[in-house]
C-alpha cells in the first residue's frame, strides 16, 4: 500500500480523534519508528505502524499488521528482558528496556523499546503505545569497552605478579649477596685476631688491633645494612649507640658512664660504611687507652640535611692528649672529604669533645 | 639444681675453619674450654653421646646443605640441658620462637662483642640471672631467661 494512503488506517483506530489532527501526523511522519497495538484484541496485535517502523525492521505494514510485537524476536533474545516486557503489559505499566530484535532479511539490531499504555477516560487501557530505536552502536560499543577493560585488567594483574616476582627475586639476591659480605667480613676479623695472638712484637700488636678495631667497625654497619624496611637508608643512630655501647663495654675504666641524646637519623645506605669509618675513627681517638675515662656523653641529632654526631669525654684526671697517629689523621680527612662532611675538635686537658657533621645528600645532587 | 661452674664444656658447629678457629681462641680467651667442632648435621650426629656440651654455638648455613636449625633440633634431643646459641649472618630466618634454642649472635663478629655476650651468657649458665645487661652483640629467646628459674 502507498505510504501516502496511510492516513486512512486511523479510521481502524477506534480514535476519537480523526483526519487532520496533527498528534496522529507527528506519529506517522517522524523518523522514530513507532507502533500501537490493541490488547482489547486477542494477543494485543499490531494495529498500526509508522514508515520508520517499516524501514528499521525490513517488514511492510501488511506484514505487522495483526502480529504481536514478538515477531521481532528470535533465538538470541534475552527470554528475562522478554518476561519483564510482558510482565509490564500484564500490569499496564511503563517499560524501558533493549531487546535483541530480528529484521525481515534475518539481521539482528538493538532496539531500545519503549512502552506505554494508553489509558482512556475510565481509567482502563486502551492501546499500547511503543517507540523503537536501533542503538546496535551503543550497545555493541559497550560491550567491546568492558571486553577491552577486562583484557587490560588481566594484563595488568599478570604485570603486576611479573614485577611482585622480580622485586622478591632481587630482594632474595640483595641479602644473598650481602650475607656472603658478612661472612667474608667475619672471616677477615679472624684472621687479624689470629696474627695479633702469632705476634710477639707489641708495636705489630698495636698495629693489627687498630686494624682489626676498624674492621670490626665495617662489620657493625654490615650487621645493621639492608635489615630496614627500605634497603636504601642506614639507621645511622642506632649504630653510633651500639659503637658507643660496646666500647664503653669493653674499656678498662669499669666506672665510665654514658649519656645519650639521640634522635633517629638516616643516611643513604651507599654512605654507611664511610660515614660508621670515619665515627669509629673519631671513637678510637676519644678511647685512646692512655685516657682515664670517667664519663662518655654522645648527642646524634639531625635538621634534615646535616646529621650531627657529638661525642664528648671526660677524664678522671687531666691528662694531656698525644699526637693523633698519622694513620687516623689520614683516614679521617679522606673520609670527611669523601662525605663532604667537617669534624671539629675541642680538646682540654678534663676531656675532649669531637663533633662530627656529615650532609644527609650530596651537596652537589638535585634535592 | 646443681649449676656448672666455669670453664664451661663448648660445642662449635660452623663449617667456615677461620670462623671456627677464630670462636674457638675467643673461647678460650673468655676462660672456657672447647670440647667439640662440628661442620655438617651429620658431624654433629657423630658426636659421642658422653659429651655433653653446656654451651653450643651453632651456625645456621652449614657443610653438605645442612642447616643449624636441624643441629639445634638434635642438641635438644640428646642433651635437653644444653644451651644453644645460633652465630649466623642471616638472623632473620630464625623463627620467632628460636625453634627452641636460646639465643642468636648475629655476624661479623667482633671481639668485643663476642666477649660482652659471652660473659652474659655465662652468668646466665653458672650464676642466673645475669647482673650485665644483655649486649647488643646477643639477643637472647624466652627460652634461655625461663632456665634461669629452674
Amino acid at each position: 500500500m502507498d505510504q501516502r494512503d496511510n492516513w486512512h488506517l486511523t479510521d481502524l483506530l477506534h480514535a476519537e480523534r480523526g483526519r487532520g489532527d496533527p498528534f496522529a501526523a507527528a506519529v506517522r511522519s517522524t523518523r522514530m519508528p513507532m507502533a500501537i497495538t490493541d490488547p482489547a484484541q486477542p494477543d494485543n496485535p499490531i494495529v498500526f505502524v509508522n514508515e520508520a517502523f517499516q524501514l528499521l525492521t525490513g517488514y511492510s505494514r501488511e506484514e505487522c499488521i495483526g502480529k504481536n510485537c514478538r515477531f521481532l524476536q528470535g533465538d538470541n533474545t534475552d527470554p528475562v528482558a522478554v518476561a519483564k516486557v510482558r510482565k509490564a503489559v500484564e500490569a499496564g505499566d511503563d517499560i524501558a528496556i533493549d531487546l535483541l530484535n530480528y529484521r525481515k532479511d534475518g539481521s539482528t539490531f538493538w532496539n531500545a523499546l519503549y512502552l506505554s499504555p494508553v489509558r482512556g477516560e475510565d481509567g482502563a487501557v486502551q492501546f499500547f503505545f511503543a517507540s523503537q530505536l536501533d542503538v546496535t552502536e551503543r550497545v555493541e560499543s559497550q560491550r567491546r569497552i568492558a571486553g577491552q577493560k577486562e583484557q587490560v585488567d588481566h594484563e595488568v594483574r599478570l604485570r603486576t605478579a611479573d614485577l611482585e616476582a622480580l622485586l622478591e627475586a632481587q630482594s632474595l639476591l640483595l641479602h644473598e649477596v650481602d650475607h656472603r659480605v658478612k661472612n667474608n667480613l667475619s672471616v677477615i676479623g679472624s684472621l687479624l685476631r689470629m696474627q695479633i695472638r702469632g705476634a710477639e712484637e707489641p708495636v705489630v700488636r698495636r698495629a693489627l688491633r687498630s686494624t682489626m678495631e676498624r674492621v670490626d667497625a665495617m662489620a657493625a654497619i654490615h650487621r645493621r645494612l639492608y635489615q630496614a624496611d627500605d634497603v636504601r637508608y642506614f639507621e645511622l643512630s642506632s649504630f653510633v649507640v651500639n659503637l658507643i655501647q660496646d666500647a664503653v663495654n669493653a674499656s678498662a675504666y669499669n666506672s665510665l658512664t654514658l649519656d645519650s641524646s639521640v634522635q633517629r637519623t638516616v643516611l643513604p645506605s651507599e654512605k654507611a660504611t664511610s660515614a660508621g669509618l670515619l665515627i669509629n675513627e673519631v671513637l678510637l681517638n676519644l678511647f685512646e687507652t692512655y685516657l682515664p675515662l670517667a664519663a662518655v656523653k654522645l648527642d646524634c641529632h639531625s635538621d634534615g640535611k646535616t646529621i650531627s654526631v657529638t661525642i664528648g669525654t671526660r677524664l678522671l684526671s687531666k691528662t694531656p692528649h698525644h699526637e693523633m697517629p698519622a694513620i687516623s689523621a689520614k683516614l679521617i680527612a679522606r673520609l670527611a672529604a669523601q662525605l663532604e662532611a667537617d669534624v671539629a675538635w675541642d680538646r682540654t686537658l678534663d676531656g675532649t669533645s669531637a663533633t662530627i657533621r656529615i650532609p644527609v645528600s650530596s651537596n652537589h645532587a638535585e634535592t | 639444681m646443681q649449676r656448672p661452674k666455669p670453664p664451661l664444656n663448648i660445642l662449635i658447629v660452623e663449617d667456615e675453619p677461620l670462623i671456627a678457629m677464630d670462636l674457638e681462641m675467643m673461647v678460650e680467651d673468655a676462660g672456657h674450654s672447647v670440647v667439640a667442632e662440628a661442620t655438617s648435621l651429620y658431624d654433629a650426629e657423630e658426636l659421642n653421646d658422653d659429651l655433653q656440651p653446656h654451651l653450643a654455638f651453632v651456625d645456621i648455613q652449614l657443610a653438605l646443605d645442612t642447616s643449624g636449625l636441624d643441629v639445634s633440633q638434635l642438641i635438644q634431643k640428646r642433651w635437653p640441658r644444653t644451651i644453644i646459641v645460633f652465630v649466623t649472618a642471616n638472623p632473620k630466618i630464625i623463627p620467632d620462637d628460636f625453634a627452641g634454642a636460646h639465643g642468636v649472635m648475629p655476624k661479623p663478629l667482633s671481639r668485643s662483642g663476642f666477649l660482652s655476650a659471652m660473659k652474659y651468657i655465662q652468668e646466665g649458665v653458672c650464676d642466673p640471672p645475669p647482673t650485665v645487661q644483655q649486649p647488643n652483640s646477643f639477643t637472647a629467646s624466652p627460652a634461655f631467661a625461663a632456665t634461669w628459674n629452674k
